[in-house]
């Protein structure tokens, strides 16, 4: 049984379509990060799952039950821990108050341990808190009654950035214990420290699904090569698979102009940078000819791959 | 799961404002109190004299009986003016605020991710207002009764328990309206209005179109159900009353939950 199973989720507001036609699932003990820019429709899926509204069309499980169900919903609330993106409390309540509540709805098993880890100001009031306490109060009441299903909607916002690798470090711990985590962001830096696999949405519709190491692995890497000599610009552009984007620089044509009219430039260039996808051996062979004055490839930021899946042609 | 944890956590919330509250109709009715030697003594005949003076639009609208006795003037001061409308309008706001507040600042979110059912969830805080409606009936009538014998107009305390008792059917009936409204709508300041607005309007409906042919109107109105005069004057309980404000309320709980339960949050 998996941890969350979507089928054809659908949400209108009148004109608008929150979420279209929206399927996937989330496996027991994976970290599945949920992306997608603000106001794609990410905390519409999250607020679906967790029943506070109902589908237009289609449905899905949680922990195996029913979402659209809410007698099977609560059976599942049971063993779910929920954090918003902007978690709000009762401002006259004190932390411990808080606490003590939750404890009396859904069980306490851990938030000694936890307030050890986040350790907001539980005597003081929460109109006293700042958003940062206010987050960490939330972890706790997220983790308190040992949860098998987390989520989050885009968790590390508000939290300073010892807290965020704090947070970072438990959740992989977490998960290591069995812990299933879904959460949602548009921070990509996130994304890349946390997850197993990624979905994408935009505009109410999912891009894609896949493993963190796929899209990482698509999304290629940044190649710069600066050679003694002037190099022909085919070298790459045609002698080299996987050869995207290619930009040059230097050698004999040095202004604008003359970078614009690259392809009849007899004399080629000194400065090569482009985005590779292709076998970093084939790479190097390729380079080995030449006298290299520099050579630097990097991982491509995950900027460019969201902008490959959200710019499309129009490139935003 | 604790029962009644959120019961429990929204009632003691309730503790300090109803202690606030018991002390302002306890003012209000020491004062009244304290008023009426001096008025009665004014007139040789008060109800020939001072009733005759008011509108017989304004006897009717207030229900005003007699106040040639202090549980005349009571009646009137105290309790239709300070319990039927004054009292039934802030319980009924103080309902409206209930479920809306909660959903207005985002926390009824966390609140329901929890496994609590909506219908408990507006069962537990509708019930946490049974804090100030039994606090401020039980504090008030203690100090009515001392103040009526330092002004040596001694009360029947059978009457006077009585009275209280049956404002409270009658109080929870105007914060099942309020309920009503703080779960049909998401803005808590419209929700408020809709309940005072609504409270209000049954009571000037009841009150402007008794013996009208528009009597039945006033049927649905839970100022129809509980009548102070009669009960001071007359030491008659109708129970009947007290049974339909029973009824109205858990309607307008029992309708309440079933909306909640059904609409979406936020």
């Amino acid at each position: 049984m998996a941890a969350i199973e979507l089928e054809g989720l659908t949400k209108e507001y009148g004109e608008v379509v929150a979420n279209d036609d929206v399927s996937f699932t989330v496996e027991r003990g994976e970290i599945f990060g949920y992306l997608g820019p603000n106001g794609a429709g990410k905390t519409t899926t999250i607020r679906l799952l967790l029943g506070f509204i109902s589908p237009t069309a289609g449905g899905g499980r949680i922990l195996g039950r029913d979402i659209t169900d809410e007698r099977e919903l609560i059976e599942a609330k049971r063993r779910i821990g929920y954090l918003p993106d902007d978690p709000q409390f009762d401002e006259s309540a004190t932390g411990r108050e808080v606490l003590e509540v939750h404890a009396g709805i859904k069980g306490d098993e851990r938030s000694d341990e936890l307030l050890e880890l986040f350790d907001p100001p539980l005597d003081r009031p929460i109109r006293e808190y700042s958003h940062g306490n206010v987050r960490k109060l939330g972890l706790v009441t997220t983790f308190m009654h040992d949860p098998e299903l987390v989520i989050l909607d885009e968790p590390t916002s508000g939290l300073d950035p010892l807290m965020k690798q704090r947070f970072a470090d438990f959740v992989r711990a977490e998960r290591d214990r069995g812990l299933t985590l879904f959460f949602s962001s548009h921070i990509l830096g996130e994304v890349r420290r946390l997850c197993d696999r990624v979905g994408i949405i935009r505009a109410g519709n999912l891009v894609t699904v896949e493993p963190i190491d796929a899209l990482l692995h698509r999304s290629g890497k940044v190649v710069r090569v600066v050679t003694a000599d002037s190099v022909p610009r085919s070298t790459f552009e045609d002698g080299l698979e996987g050869v995207h984007d290619l930009e040059v620089g230097g050698g004999d044509a040095l202004d604008d102009a003359a970078v614009d009219a690259a392809d009849s430039s007899p004399g080629g260039y000194r400065e090569h940078t482009f985005t590779f996808t292709g076998a970093v051996d084939d790479l190097l062979a390729a380079v080995g000819e030449y006298d290299l004055v520099d050579l630097t490839i990097e991982e491509a930021p995950l900027e460019s791959v969201f902008l490959r899946f959200y710019g499309g042609d129009e490139g935003v | 799961m604790r029962v009644f944890e959120l019961l429990r956590y929204e009632g003691r919330n309730r503790v300090r404002g109803s202690i606030y509250l018991s002390i302002a109709m306890s003012l209000l009715a020491a004062i009244v109190i304290w008023v009426y030697p001096s008025f009665s003594e004014s007139f040789d005949d008060i109800d020939e004299q001072f009733l005759q003076a008011y509108p017989d639009e304004i006897m009717a609208l207030f229900d005003v009986q007699t106040m040639a006795t202090l549980e005349g003037f009571l009646a009137f001061e105290l309790y239709i003016f300070g319990w039927i409308i004054l009292l039934g309008l802030y319980i009924a706001y103080l309902a409206a605020g209930t479920i809306a507040d909660d959903v207005e600042r985002g926390r009824m979110d966390i609140l329901l991710a929890m496994p609590i059912s909506r219908a408990r969830v507006v069962a537990e805080k509708f019930g946490a207002l049974a804090v100030p409606i039994v606090i401020v009936n039980v504090v008030t009538p203690v100090v009515v009764y001392v103040s009526a014998e330092l002004v040596d107009e001694p009360l029947s305390a059978m009457d006077l328990v009585a009275v209280h008792a049956l404002s409270i059917p009658y109080l929870f009936a105007c914060a099942g309206i309020g309920l009503v409204a703080s779960v049909a709508v998401d803005r808590t300041s419209i929700a408020q209005r809709l309940a005072l607005g609504i409270v209000f309007g049954l009571f000037m409906l009841e009150s402007l179109l008794e013996e009208t042919s528009y009597e039945e109107v006033g049927l649905l109105s839970p100022t129809r159900y509980y009548d102070p005069n009669e009960i001071l004057l007359e030491s008659t309980y109708d129970l009947v009353s007290v049974g339909a404000l029973l009824v109205m309320t858990a309607a307008f709980l029992v309708a309440s939950q079933l909306w909640f339960t059904r609409r979406d949050i936020g």
